[in-house]
């Protein structure tokens, strides 16, 4: 089935377009979308840095959990919506170097954990902005789910880089 | 000039330059160190450059969110800097003839300069603004330059690859 779609969006005119490396304006497309695509990642990873170690209990003790989460989580969805506008691009330009890629899929499987992660501190939060504090149990749950989702995120930023070398098209 | 192709030539030939070079494994991993540690300082350097143009945490003394930024720029930094070496050396001459990469290199050494002047100079009369939601102009134009140069680095960083 993926191959199937990988196929059909590769012959749209969409992807031709995104693709076109003859145009010096088309070719941009991707290097652009790629940088902005990093700048984004860079705000995702110093806000989730900055909850994760704070519920560890590492840094950032000045604010309250539920502080630090108002002021970053408005800054991990806006970020994330970019990344999926952004990362949509690239991969209409060239669905096969994504949508085939063990990579991606490994890329995007994480993503949906640590998303996952994130809704969660984002609801318990808005319901009780102590939650995680009220009992030791709450505290050391907060701290499993932050250590998981440190290494989900780094494994996503990880894993996104290493697309470019799992590539293998060319090489079947 | 010569001295120079010189010298990148001997680092081209060190074993540990060809052992990047060969080993095919070398060059993706230490990449993938290499970026994530950027992300980190552009993340953390400008969340202080936003507070200092006071875009952000206008609630909060500068020193704070200079002092809780800082460390994770320059711990990042440091590993930026150790494995983008590591990297560079496997193709120095490459690298040196790419005009994105030797760009970058003037913008990370403008970024350091910039860094230097706001903090012997701008930054000694913190106690008289450190509560301003909206820093003085001096401090506010050292945020942006900061930011200006930090992201052209991340641009120019990226565009190597596609050249």
């Amino acid at each position: 089935m993926l191959q199937g779609f990988t196929e059909w969006l590769t012959g749209t005119e969409a992807s031709a377009v995104l693709s076109d490396t003859t145009q010096f304006a088309t070719w941009l497309i991707i290097p652009v979308s790629q940088c902005i695509h990093l700048i984004c990642v860079a705000i995702v990873m110093i806000s989730v840095g900055l909850l994760n170690l704070r519920l560890l209990g590492v840094a950032g003790a000045r604010q309250s959990f539920a502080q630090l989460a108002d002021h970053l989580m408005p800054w991990i969805w806006a970020a994330l919506t970019v990344l999926f506008i952004t990362g949509t691009i690239q991969t209409v330009a060239e669905p096969g170097r994504e949508l085939l890629n063990i990579g991606f899929k490994t890329k995007m499987v994480l993503l949906m954990c640590a998303v996952a992660i994130t809704v969660v501190y984002q609801t318990t939060i808005r319901k009780d902005p102590k939650y995680w504090d009220r009992s030791p149990e709450r505290r050391k749950m907060a701290q499993m789910l932050a250590s998981i989702s440190l290494v989900l995120w780094i494994g996503i930023a990880a894993a996104g880089r290493l697309i470019a070398y799992l590539d293998l098209r060319h090489e079947q | 000039m010569n001295g120079i192709i010189a010298i990148l030539q001997w680092i081209n030939d060190l074993p540990l330059s060809a052992f990047i070079r060969d080993w095919i494994f070398a060059f993706p991993s230490l990449e993938t160190v290499h970026v994530i540690a950027i992300v980190f300082v552009l993340g953390s350097i400008t969340r202080l450059d936003m507070r200092l143009m006071g875009l952000v945490w206008q609630d909060r003394p500068v020193t704070e969110i200079s002092e809780e930024m800082l460390p994770w720029t320059w711990i990042s930094f440091v590993i930026a800097t150790i494995f983008g070496l590591l990297l560079w050396m496997s193709k120095p001459l490459t690298y040196f003839a790419i005009a994105f990469f030797d760009v970058k290199m003037i913008l990370i050494a403008l970024a350091g300069i910039n860094m230097l002047f706001f903090q012997f100079v701008t930054f000694r009369t913190v106690g008289q603004w450190d509560r301003d939601p909206i820093p003085p102009p001096a401090a506010r134009f050292a945020g942006a330059l900061s930011m200006a140069l930090w992201l052209g680095v991340m641009i120019c960083g990226r565009f190597i690859g596609f050249v």
